[in-house]
């Protein structure tokens, strides 16, 4: 985000002029422009951004955020390095942009569930993460409501019921699976309309977990906030702990030192290596062929291990905090770290070889699942399922936070957009991350791990790249405690790529190319 | 009937059911073993036989008799089927008792009602094996006829007690068919027992599941018959390809000494076919279910290579 500094108004009015007058934009505390819109021009100005290829990557609603008690909406557009963030007003008069940024449907239903803010024109009208038991008019994101326990419906009349799109004609046949699947993993109902084998309608419905995180971080002094940030979704933790404490540390503008940005990129490559390798197993024991899954399962476990001691937890958790990290890293530690790698690595150089000279598993792999890269800027995909797809992206290269503007990781780009693509790119990352981290630990200066934090109001947005791909932090503090927390993590934008990537496969390939995207359920459905 | 042939239903019957769910065992540690794991215990398909026998049966409101009747007619089947494979002793036949294809059509009799239950109990996955089992039976039933009539030519019968009986008194096979008819029964072991690369038995991924689906909704003692029928069915398969291929040991004559032998060398010699089951297994993922039929043929095509050479040769 720093680049884009010194040069703000510049590409803005690039864009807009002379078309919309673009007074009143100014620049937030993390190199974010924002720009306040009317609802008179606000079809005109998303219609030119559409144009210019940005990417819709959030929308955040929030209460009290103008003039008056309404809720605001901010549009938050991504383009290369510059984002961009329309503020409107939602009074119910604005149109709904799903049509030119179809990354929009999802996000205004859950704008319409959270706040009951209405857009007009919209075509899918569906609550999204309230289900059918949740009252009517029941809006949690509303400051009005205040977070206890609430009476569920008891009666669920078969016209509240969720409405799935009616596929039907000769041969077709639907095939309800979930939300409770074998095998530990989280809930989500998948729809298929089949013809013999052949899937060409899927439809996802997520939410069965939904834990009222934003509210319950509302309230809340920052500090206490960050096993909520944790808790978002499991193996991201350290990623969007980060963010959040970005979004923090750029509200009360600190700097990090240096020596606990080293750690916490540590930390972020460590996470991206685990989560990556338990994909990689997956994707193998989803192809039936365990040999191959072990090599990984058994290097990932040892990597949690690994994980526990450096950390005491085998999920990374409880290291990040605002101004630094919890604790530091003694060099002896980084020093068994560094050999452990470095045997790591040729473990793993072993797995990957016996799984890419098995032609059956490259056979399972190849042209299966195949993303288009015409979604990914539609569907504001993100991560080695995008880069899988021939997207260049990646939030550690675009806004470089921390140390990811003197340390740039190696991109790896491909263009299949098939599982094989996604298990390559992923393997690419994995040492990529091996390599960063090792001159990490090499070129590591000594000093403080921490610094103080004074509490200070403001907003902030935070973007970094989890293993599954963008994650985007929106804080605000008014009064210093938190009015506003909203996660956006990769898997809410990537879920709805599956629905494409399975058109034309066969049922027996799902479980793999949902592997391969690895989506979390959590990261979701706060 | 003679009285030999009175022992032999009574020896073959019992020896099979003791040792099925040995070998089926057996495989499981192998792939364990291959994947750096310690794996369940060589026994535990005794272990959950036994105690699956002890629970209750569970039928879901949606099934018919068929849920009921299937675990024994598929059982039934099977036992049947297992009187036309002599395991350690081939007396004279007797009658249809041995005749390949009557056996082919015991083991399709069970695997029709299998699908059958598999739809019965109304759920999505049932429906998905069941249709995938029926696909599978479509294409390989031709290959394996043709596989059995290779047999049938290069054994100038359609008994297998008499098959097994001409290759226990020549010893082994010491021709170059040898090889092929060994890669054909292999390859008719692997589908029709539902292993990598045709159907993945240890699965937990209801989408992928081909045998597995269809026994979904089997639960207590019915599941346990599914599963041991399975078992004797793998048993059966692997029998059929040692006793014409490694024959040493088969006995021919009465004997107590001969049987018990026969016994031992059988289990040693399954043994070392279930360890190349389980390497066999773990060396490869499993195939995308349309290009199954890659495989079927080229169980068709040794085969057929096997009656050209037995006819023109």
């Amino acid at each position: 985000m720093t680049s884009s500094k010194g040069s703000t108004t510049g590409w803005i009015a690039d864009i807009f002029e002379p078309v919309i007058p673009a007074d009143g934009v100014r620049q937030g505390q993390g190199g974010e422009v924002y720009l306040p819109i009317g609802s008179t021009d606000f079809a005109r100005t998303v219609t030119q951004l559409a144009s210019h290829q940005f990417t819709l990557i959030g929308l955040v609603g929030i209460e009290g955020f103008g003039q008056g008690p309404g809720t605001s909406l901010l549009y938050i557009f991504e383009k290369l390095e510059h984002i961009l963030i329309l503020i409107a007003d939602g009074d119910g008069t604005l149109p709904s942009i799903a049509k030119v940024f179809p990354s929009a449907s999802w996000f205004e239903r859950e704008c319409r569930d959270g706040f009951g803010v209405e857009f007009k024109d919209a075509f899918d009208t569906r609550r999204l993460f309230l289900h059918e038991t949740y009252p009517d008019n029941f809006h949690p994101l509303k400051k009005s409501f205040a977070n206890a326990p609430i009476t569920p419906k008891k009666d669920v009349t078969p016209a509240d019921e969720y409405p799935f799109r009616k596929v039907s004609g000769d041969g077709v046949y639907q095939v309800p699976v979930g939300p409770v699947h074998a095998g530990i993993i989280e809930p989500g109902h998948f729809r298929f309309s089949v013809i013999g084998e052949t899937i060409f309608n899927l439809e996802v419905r997520m939410f069965y977990k939904h834990r009222g995180i934003e509210k319950l971080a509302e309230g809340k002094e920052t500090g206490q906030c960050l096993a909520v940030a944790e808790a978002v979704s499991g193996d991201e933790s350290v990623a969007n702990t980060t963010a959040f404490c970005m979004a923090a540390e750029q509200i009360a503008g600190v700097t990090v030192p240096e020596r606990a940005w080293y750690i916490r990129t540590i930390l972020l490559e460590m996470e991206r290596i685990t989560s990556h390798l338990g994909d990689q197993g997956g994707m193998l024991v989803d192809v039936g062929f365990p040999l191959g899954a072990n090599q990984f399962s058994v290097l990932r476990e040892d990597m949690m291990r690994q994980n526990a001691v450096f950390t005491g937890s085998r999920f990374l958790r409880g290291m990040i905090r605002i101004g630094g990290v919890v604790r530091d890293m003694p060099n002896e530690d980084l020093e068994f770290l560094a050999s452990f790698l470095s045997m790591f690595r040729k473990r793993y150089q072993v797995g990957l070889k016996i799984v890419l000279s098995t032609t059956s598993v490259i056979d399972r792999f190849a042209t299966t699942g195949v993303i288009s890269r015409s979604l990914i800027q539609p569907l504001a995909l993100s991560g080695p399922v995008a880069r899988a797809s021939g997207s260049t992206g990646d939030t550690r290269i675009q806004h470089p936070y921390g140390l990811y503007d003197r340390y740039r990781p190696a991109v790896r780009t491909l263009h299949d957009g098939d599982v094989l693509a996604r298990f390559t790119v992923k393997a690419a990352e994995i040492v990529a991350s091996l390599d960063l981290i090792e001159q990490l630990i090499k070129e590591m200066p000594a000093g403080p791990v921490v610094t103080d934090v004074a509490v200070r109001n403001g907003h902030s947005l935070a973007l970094v790249e989890s293993a599954r791909g963008q994650n985007l932090c929106w804080l605000q503090v008014r009064n210093g405690r938190i009015e506003r927390y909203k996660v956006r993590t990769a898997s809410f934008c990537n879920w709805q790529a599956i629905g494409h990537a399975v058109l034309e496969n066969i049922l027996p390939d799902f479980p793999v190319i949902n592997k391969s995207m690895n989506l979390s359920y959590a990261g979701t459905d706060l | 009937m003679s009285l030999d042939f009175i022992i032999y239903l009574i020896i073959n019957t019992a020896f099979i059911l003791l040792i099925a769910p040995l070998f089926a065992g057996l495989i499981r540690k192998v792939k364990a073993w291959t994947q750096g794991r310690q794996g369940p215990p060589v026994l535990q398909q005794y272990y959950n036989l036994a105690k699956l026998f002890r629970k209750e049966i569970i039928y879901s409101p949606h099934a018919s008799w068929i849920m009921r009747a299937t675990p024994l007619v598929n059982m039934a089947a099977i036992m049947v089927a297992a009187l036309f494979v002599p395991l350690v002793f081939v007396p004279e036949p007797v009658g249809g008792i041995g005749n390949i294809i009557l056996f082919l059509y015991l083991l399709a009799l069970a695997r029709f009602f299998m699908a059958l239950a598999g739809l019965d109990a109304g759920s999505s996955f049932g429906g998905m094996g069941s249709s995938r089992e029926m696909s599978i039976a479509a294409i390989i039933e031709p290959t394996t006829i043709i596989v059995f009539a290779a047999l049938a030519i290069v054994f100038k019968s359609f008994n297998i007690f008499v098959m097994f009986a001409s290759s226990a008194a020549t010893g082994a096979l010491t021709t170059p068919t040898i090889i092929l008819i060994g890669i054909s029964l292999f390859i008719i072991l692997i589908v029709e027992t539902s292993r990598i690369p045709v159907d993945n038995p240890e699965t937990h991924l209801e989408l992928t599941m081909i045998h597995e689906g269809m026994i979904l909704e089997q639960t207590g003692r019915n599941l346990a018959l599914m599963e041991l029928s399975a078992a004797v069915k793998l048993t059966l398969l692997m029998a059929l390809m040692i006793n014409l291929i490694i024959p040493a040991g088969l006995a021919v004559t009465l004997t107590a000494a001969g049987i018990f032998i026969a016994a031992i060398l059988f289990i040693l010699k399954g043994s070392l076919l279930a360890v190349i089951i389980g390497l066999f297994e773990s060396s490869m993922a499993k195939k995308r279910f349309f290009q199954l039929p890659s495989l079927f043929a080229m169980a068709f095509f040794f085969s057929t290579l096997i009656i050209i050479i037995e006819v023109f040769a």
